[in-house]
């Protein structure tokens, strides 16, 4: 198999994702976090503002990858999307909660506004987390697309085993991520708290991705079982090497590494379920032959040569105003008076 | 494809649109008069520009979080509600899209939180680029997302693949088709109208309580000289536009001026009561030939009815269209009348605005500064009507000549999902305005009881700024 514009599509998809679950994922972690790591409204304000300054930014890998999605493989946006209509809805209420939240909270000081703020980004956190896993999980196992690719299923039939286990997978990974994105930015108590998580959340995501994988030959047999033989099936192991190192670098209280081997834990993951997914994109769970793949979705050739040569153009310049906000605002947290 | 599912799509997606563009005009006009005000501060040093700055940046950020939140609803419904209209052109409509998302709406989002949480993090020169980062970024968005929408109107750079789709076969054709420099124009330059009415009426507000106010008297003055220009350049976009409508859109224009046959010397109807059934206006009042002569500078040309324009998309595109199958002209009628007055209004009351300005009689004159905030928020209502008129007009068409908008619905989504959806919608919606109002108020009044716009503490900032004013 060469390498063709179609596979470069898929890997850059993967890509997408990936910045989306790496940067935007820590702000779900953190969101989620904040109802119980902080104790007070000013260790609150403190959390949040350890990703304050840069949320706005993270949040348009999802728009991003939604776009390329279009662009790249419109079948694939077409039927997920209607496909998953409810659940969908529901994501993007939690979206549009979570963004305001942030904003609104520290424009009024009364101790219900806040509250309420305050609860809104901690479920939304929780929520976007858990749907992430239930998303993916029922993709791998087959959604009942028909020979048109339309999928009628009822917002329902996404509650399954497999599904909701996937979901605890994508909780305790943000979650996990979050909390060590806190160690590495937080200090003192907030950072000693952030830790325990860090170690609590890794423990659970090492035992959630381990029966995750063990119940997947019932469910999807394609996640241990895909086209690239051995060395697909060594894929999930990142997943799980990421876990225990988060766990053994919490322990021994290093600032930096919990996050490092938190992002090696979500590489795992995306690749994992790309190897699982490839060259399908949408699997039917009627009739294989059904399935979207990376060829039958695709646009056309022209369209994805000209939106090869913008990603190669403009991502670069994507990540260079993400590391310049990184950088101004400092590995520590600060706050001053324009702070949220 | 039932008649239902069809009206709870649109009106999904006509709800979510609305709502979701009360916010975009604001962040783009805001966004470069902030550019303005601090780029002044930069190089006089001035310290009531920075207070300026400060201030409207704080509404701008309300305004900015709640267009952003209810902008991704959008970015996804395409193929939530519109799985059809998806797989079909999505091969052509996708790019764009995708292009907003890496080319500015990155540099927009990830500036704007450096331009709001960074002042004491960057230099003095360093700041004002991200605030001319970010605003850079809101109208490249609007360029992006106009192509997509210009493409429906005039789609170009295509042609139809073995299995009927359209596939795209020239990129810069797509991006430039007829329509995109108008609409874009026009688009931009009614948000910066909105951006300079909006900071003029806040102006307004404040200086009717205190004439004195030395950062809004500069405020006003700044915000009057860009509205003046803008407004007067949008009349002249809006005829251009207008006149890209007579040549792309025929069965449009007929809507837009509710002329139901085609004759010569048209009139431009001023009011009329248009009726689909009947195909006639009541009781009307036009200027004959106006029409003629604003088409085609010729006041004896012929211009194109209703039922010849049917005629003539049926031919052109090969289709079986009939007149039941197109939107009520009242509709695209008085949202195109009342634009069209709204912008005239708005260069004649800037005019005065400015003469006053100049002879120095403007803030005395208590009843041009009410007139003035009571107007800021009109030409979001401009805006909103044109938008009415583009994309009512374009009916029954979802792309102008290429599918229909019956034919572009999810098939497989049900019509209890779409109204439960929409209801949520709703209520998110109306909760989200009033938060959104609340919060404005709020700063606004905070204000008015000494807010200190840079460390934001309650301060006995007013009296001491009246008091500097006074001595000079």
């Amino acid at each position: 198999m060469s390498l063709d514009l179609n596979i470069l599509w898929f890997i850059l998809v993967g890509v997408l994702i990936l910045g989306w679950s790496v940067m935007d994922g820590f702000d779900y972690g953190v969101g989620g976090l904040l109802g119980f790591i902080a104790k007070n409204d000013s260790e609150r304000r403190y959390v949040i503002n350890s990703i304050g300054p840069v949320w706005e930014g993270n949040q348009v890998w999802l728009v991003l990858g939604g776009g390329a999605v279009f662009a790249a493989f419109p079948l694939v946006y077409a039927s997920v999307f209607s496909g998953f209509y409810l659940a969908f809805m529901l994501v993007l209420w939690l979206i549009i909660f979570r963004a305001i939240s942030f904003e609104f909270r520290s424009r009024v000081s009364s101790t219900s506004w806040r509250g309420f703020w305050d609860a809104s980004i901690t479920v939304t956190g929780l929520g976007l987390s858990l749907l992430f896993g239930v998303a993916l999980a029922n993709i791998i196992m087959g959604i009942p697309l028909n020979a048109q690719h339309v999928d009628y299923q009822s917002l329902f039939s996404l509650l399954n085993i497999f599904a909701i286990v996937g979901g605890l997978v994508s909780l305790s990974m943000f979650m996990m991520h979050g909390s060590a994105y806190l160690v590495m930015r937080a200090e003192g108590e907030i950072q000693e708290r952030a830790r325990s998580f860090a170690l609590a959340f890794g423990y659970a995501f090492v035992v959630f991705t381990v029966v995750f994988l063990l119940i997947s030959p019932v469910f999807a047999p394609r996640l241990l079982g895909n086209s690239f033989g051995i060395a697909g099936d060594i894929v999930p192991v990142i997943m799980l090497i990421g876990g225990a190192g988060v766990i053994l670098t919490a322990k021994s209280r290093s600032e930096f590494l919990p996050f490092i081997f938190s992002v090696i834990g979500i590489i795992g993951a995306v690749i994992s379920i790309a190897a699982s997914l490839f060259p399908d994109l949408v699997p039917s769970s009627i009739n294989q032959g059904y399935s979207l793949n990376i060829y039958n979705a695709a646009s056309n050739p022209h369209t994805l040569f000209v939106m090869l040569i913008a990603v190669l153009f403009g991502l670069p310049l994507v990540l260079i105003y993400l590391f310049y906000a990184y950088i101004k605002f400092g590995l520590k947290v600060k706050m001053d008076d324009s702070s949220y | 494809m039932n008649g239902l599912a069809l009206f709870l799509a649109r009106f999904q997606f006509g709800i979510t649109a609305f709502f979701h563009f009360f916010f975009p005009p604001l962040t783009i006009g805001l966004g470069t008069l902030l550019v303005i005000m601090e780029g002044i501060y930069v190089f006089s040093k001035k310290e009531e520009y920075l207070r300026m700055t400060r201030f409207f940046m704080r509404l701008f950020a309300i305004n900015f979080v709640v267009g952003v939140a209810a902008g991704i609803v959008l970015e996804f419904e395409f193929g939530t509600n519109w799985s059809q209209y998806s797989a079909y052109v999505g091969k052509i409509f996708g790019s764009p899209l995708a292009i907003e998302g890496l080319f500015a709406f990155f540099m927009e989002s990830v500036f704007v939180g450096v331009m709001l949480l960074g002042w004491k993090r960057l230099s003095t020169g360093a700041h004002w680029v991200s605030t001319i980062l970010n605003a850079l970024g809101s109208p490249l968005s609007a360029v992006w997302i106009l192509v997509a929408n210009s493409w429906m109107q005039t789609p170009a750079g295509y042609s139809i693949g073995k299995d009927g789709i359209p596939i795209m076969t020239h990129f810069w054709r797509v991006v430039f088709n007829p329509y995109f420099l108008y609409e874009f124009l026009h688009v931009v330059i009614g948000s910066w109208e909105y951006g300079a009415f909006f900071m003029a009426g806040v102006a307004a507000w404040f200086l009717i309580k205190n004439n004195k106010d030395i950062v809004m008297r500069k405020a006003l003055t700044i915000a009057v000289i860009a509205a003046v220009m803008v407004a007067v350049g949008q009349i002249v976009l809006g005829d251009l536009s207008a006149r890209g409508v007579v040549r792309y859109q025929p069965t449009k224009l007929a809507m837009m001026e509710a002329l139901w046959h085609s004759q010569k010397y048209a009139p431009e109807t001023l009011v009329a009561f248009p009726n689909n059934k009947t195909q006639s206006n009541g009781p009307s009042v036009g200027i004959p030939g106006a029409l003629s002569m604003l088409s085609y500078m010729n006041p004896s040309a012929r211009v194109m009815g209703f039922d010849s324009s049917i005629k003539y998309v049926n031919q052109k595109y090969d289709l079986k269209l009939t007149p039941s199958m197109f939107p009520p002209v009242w509709i695209v009628f008085w949202s195109f009348h009342i634009m069209m007055y709204l912008g005239f209004y708005f260069a004649v009351l800037m005019i005065i605005a400015l003469i006053f300005l100049f002879n120095g009689k403007l803030l005395e004159s208590r009843k041009l500064l009410n007139v003035l905030w009571y107007s800021a928020f009109l030409p979001l209502l401009a805006l909103e009507l044109g938008w009415f008129t583009t994309e009512i007009g374009r009916q029954p068409f979802a792309v102008y000549g290429l599918l229909t908008t019956a034919n572009s619905v999810s098939p497989n989504v049900s019509d209890l999902e779409v109204v439960l959806s929409t209801l949520m919608f709703i209520l998110i919606y109306i909760a989200l305005a009033w938060l959104a109002i609340f919060l404005f108020m709020k700063e606004m009044r905070e204000r008015v009881s000494g807010k200190d716009e840079i460390s934001g503490v309650i301060t006995a900032r007013n009296e001491a700024v009246t008091g500097k004013e006074v001595q000079s």
